[in-house]
């Protein structure tokens, strides 16, 4: 089968773009106000190279800078909603600090709010910086307790003084003046959230989210603090963040942990809670914005489908493993995607459990992003293992209707591991069920004569349909035709559309007619009998025939009251006979409703004979 | 009547008006280069993004053309075949300087071109290769190629650089049409 893709593949230029990046590192942005977004990207760097900000226009890259340090998530925003609009600001974040770009040029630095290191280990600090204490014995002591300390919420300093030598540690001491109080924190990932509007222009905050599970939001404008909180009252370290919602109204962050479990934090909440645990490590989260619904794709090779409550929907086993992960939404066909890119080199397209699409990109993808590059809505943008940059542009024609191209169901959807839907039993279904126990004899003799009574109808109907040449589908060797009518207009000139098909693959058909049955008194058919050519196998002919509605001279003001999209009633059917030469039955028969003409329609000249509009005396409205 | 005989009546009525379709992607310059071929004391100052469709007449070479603007939106887009019947010839505006779209143009350009109004009429096809004066604007040839436009054997071509801003190139092209239009039309009065 000839599969016809529904993307467009993007020339890339054959220079050697070289990109090495992460997930949170890819960004776009309208960042010259010109409508046209460019792509900005972190890059990390590769050998020699240091770390860069990257800026393409399309597939060119129009610009770079150097980066002070590694880049661990890029965000673009703009800071206020002043008209004409500002250019939108890049935050960039660095191991404790976020730097913001204006105009690809630092305008401002904004440090996380340090750490008190805990009691106990600044209790072992205390004691450590007491000279008696400066023996190998002691050391040796105190370091035992500092142990004990749990690695996560142990300092830098701390993990850094254990792992010396004794002899090490003692000449660290008496070279060191001032015991730590704190540590810095480091930032793990970065997001937006948008601040009082959803529109795409709109002022939105930075979160950020640190090593020790705190996450903090910080004012557009101002760049302070404008909340902070606690991921989880367990420790967990956040991993990747997903923003819903506004901050002024109510908002959701959705924050994948490193430890194997999805946390939600809410508006007002000083601590997140934990919303569900999955059996392995996350690789990406993604919420679908219209109903709050969570993909995740674990190392197991599963994509899950989770609700916002945090209960299991869906999972589904993915071929290969699972490297990232995009939303794709189709605003026009009212759809959102997720696109899963597989260790294989291949992006699959689900919509809910179901695959729609399948694209080969004959690399392994690092990165994918789907969102507005230039002045194109819907571009896939994709990064690979080797760095290369593909390009991909959904065709506007495109529909992801699951019957088209490149689809074959996946045997592990059909396995599926949802539980069963058990409801709980009522008082009602235990009383249905005892009545069921004691009458079932009778329930099975009423339930099969009741059958037998509606087998006996439908064979009535069939023998009288048959009798009358009613009956829409042929029978014997004429079962494969097939006539379907069609009306058109608004009257009291119709046009029935008549199509005559022949769905045998070998037969054909000659010697057919067509005769219209009406009641000459209602309606004027132009053509009452057409004869049909021969009709090819899988051949499928049209004609078109005018009809008319006639009206007497004295026109029944009644006209004026049938629904003008309901039915005229008994006097609107138009019969439609299919014969064939030298049978006298017909083939087939059509029966056409025909819609009653628009009274706007009706002809006036009609209408003022009858005359009913003068004298208004027979115009009875209720008395219909 | 024919439809061709209908249009060398027109045109031994000195009353020729050719119907051109001028389609390309948003942001291409269809309306600024209609705008340019207008005279000078009717040029608007600023042009606004097209919705729906305008209609515009210019003269050239002898034939005067009725030009049917249509919105180049991407939800617009599915309106154009609504013109291709009564369309005599076609003018498609590509953004030379936008790299990206250039795929887009060429799919939305074979959808048209296979279009059952437009395939097998031999309307010329005129192909602008717009912003010519960009930086990082292609060559019309390149255009061309980006577009598959050796691949169209059913119809005249030609592929012209413009610049709709200031006017480079347009008439240039905008003559090779009603050079074309004036073979195909004109024998048929004789």
């Amino acid at each position: 089968m000839v599969t016809i893709t529904r993307w467009l593949d993007v020339e890339v230029g054959t220079g050697d773009v070289g990109l090495n990046t992460l997930p949170a590192n890819l960004a776009l942005l309208d960042l010259q106000n010109d409508n046209e977004f460019k792509l900005v990207v972190g890059d990390l760097g590769r050998g020699d190279e240091g770390p860069k900000l990257k800026v393409f226009k399309g597939a060119m890259q129009t610009a770079d800078m150097l980066l002070p340090d590694l880049p661990l998530a890029i965000a673009g925003f703009y800071a206020n909603e002043v008209v004409p609009r500002s250019t939108p600001l890049i935050a960039v974040a660095f191991s404790s600090c976020v730097y913001i770009y204006r105009n690809m040029k630092p305008f401002f630095k904004y440090y996380l709010p340090s750490i008190e290191l805990s009691t106990l280990e600044m209790d072992v600090w205390n004691q450590l910086a007491d000279p008696n204490n400066h023996s190998t014995e002691a050391l040796t002591i105190i370091s035992e307790t500092l142990k004990t300390i749990p690695d996560k919420i142990l300092s830098m300093q701390s993990r850094n003084f254990l792992s010396l030598t004794p002899d090490e540690q003692l000449e660290y001491l008496e070279q060191k003046s001032e015991t730590p109080t704190w540590k810095p924190p480091e930032i793990v990932c970065l997001t937006t959230l948008k601040l009082s509007s959803v529109e795409r222009y709109s002022a939105s905050c930075l979160v950020v989210g640190t090593e020790d599970g705190d996450v903090i939001v910080l004012d557009p404008q101002t760049l302070t603090q404008l909340s902070q909180a606690k991921l989880s009252s367990v420790k967990k370290t956040p991993y990747q963040m997903v923003a819903t919602g506004l901050y002024n109204v109510d908002y959701r962050i959705t924050v994948a942990t490193r430890e194997k479990s999805v946390c939600i934090l809410k508006r007002d909440w000083t601590e997140g809670r934990l919303l569900f645990s999955t059996q392995d490590h996350i690789i990406a989260i993604e919420v679908v914005t219209s109903d709050n619904s969570i993909m995740v794709i674990c190392t197991d090779n599963t994509m899950s489908c989770y609700t916002r409550k945090g209960k299991k929907m869906w999972c589904v086993t993915l071929e290969h493993r699972p490297v990232a992960m995009t939303t794709v939404p189709v605003m026009h066909l009212g759809v959102t995607l997720i696109g899963v890119a597989l260790a294989s080199g291949h992006v699959h397209l689900y919509e809910g459990k179901a695959r729609v699409d399948t694209i080969f990109v004959r690399d392994v993808v690092s990165v994918m992003k789907f969102g507005r590059l230039g002045q194109e809505e819907h571009v896939l943008i994709i990064v690979s293992g080797s760095g290369n940059l593909m390009l991909k542009i959904l065709k506007r024609t495109a529909d992801f209707n699951s019957h088209s191209a490149g689809v074959e169901m996946s045997p592990s959807v059909a396995a599926g591991q949802k539980p069963w839907l058990i409801p709980k039993k009522s008082k009602l279904f235990l009383e249905q069920s005892m009545r069921e126990r004691e009458n079932a004899l009778s329930m099975h003799e009423t339930f099969q004569f009741e059958l037998n009574k509606l087998r006996l109808l439908t064979a009535k109907t069939l023998l009288d349909a048959h009798a009358k040449s009613e009956n829409s589908v042929g029978a014997g060797a004429m079962e494969l035709l097939r006539l379907t009518a069609e009306v058109e207009g608004l009257g009291p000139v119709f046009r029935i559309t008549l199509m005559v098909e022949n769905t045998s693959s070998d037969k054909a058909v000659i010697g057919l007619a067509i005769l219209f049955h009406v009641h000459t008194a209602n309606y004027k058919v132009t053509k009452p009998y057409i004869k049909i050519p021969l009709l090819s196998p899988g051949g499928k002919l049209k004609f078109p025939t005018k009809i008319e509605e006639v009206f007497e001279d004295n026109i029944n003001p009644d006209v004026f009251f049938r629904p003008v999209t309901g039915e005229g009633g008994e006097r609107s059917l138009v019969k439609i006979l299919l014969l064939k030469e030298e049978r006298r039955t017909p083939v087939l028969a059509a029966i056409v409703q025909m819609p009653p003409t628009d009274p706007l329609m009706l002809p006036f000249d009609k209408l003022q004979a009858a005359g009913g509009f003068q004298e208004g005396t027979e115009w009875d409205v209720g008395g219909k | 009547m024919g439809l061709l005989d209908k249009l060398s009546a027109w045109l031994g009525g000195g009353r020729a008006e050719l119907t051109v379709l001028v389609l390309g992607l948003d942001n291409s310059g269809k309306s600024t280069m209609l705008n340019a071929l207008r005279p000078p004391e009717l040029r608007a100052q600023h042009v606004m993004p097209t919705v729906s469709h305008q209609q515009d007449r210019f003269q050239s070479g002898g034939v005067s053309f009725s030009a049917w603007d249509v919105s180049g939106a991407p939800r617009h887009r599915a309106l154009w075949e609504r013109h291709y019947r009564a369309a005599h010839a076609v003018i498609f505006v590509v953004d030379a300087a936008d790299h990206l779209r250039l795929v887009v143009a060429r799919e939305e350009l074979e959808l048209m071109l296979a279009h059952p109004d437009m395939f097998g009429r031999r309307a010329p096809l005129l192909v602008f290769a717009n912003k010519s004066d960009a930086p990082h604007a292609l060559a019309p040839m390149l255009v061309a190629a980006a577009l598959g436009l050796e691949k169209i054997s059913d119809r005249p071509w030609h592929v012209c650089a413009s610049s709709a801003l200031s006017g480079a190139g347009l008439a240039d092209g905008v003559a090779w049409l009603a050079a074309q239009l004036r073979d195909a039309h004109v024998p048929k009065r004789n």
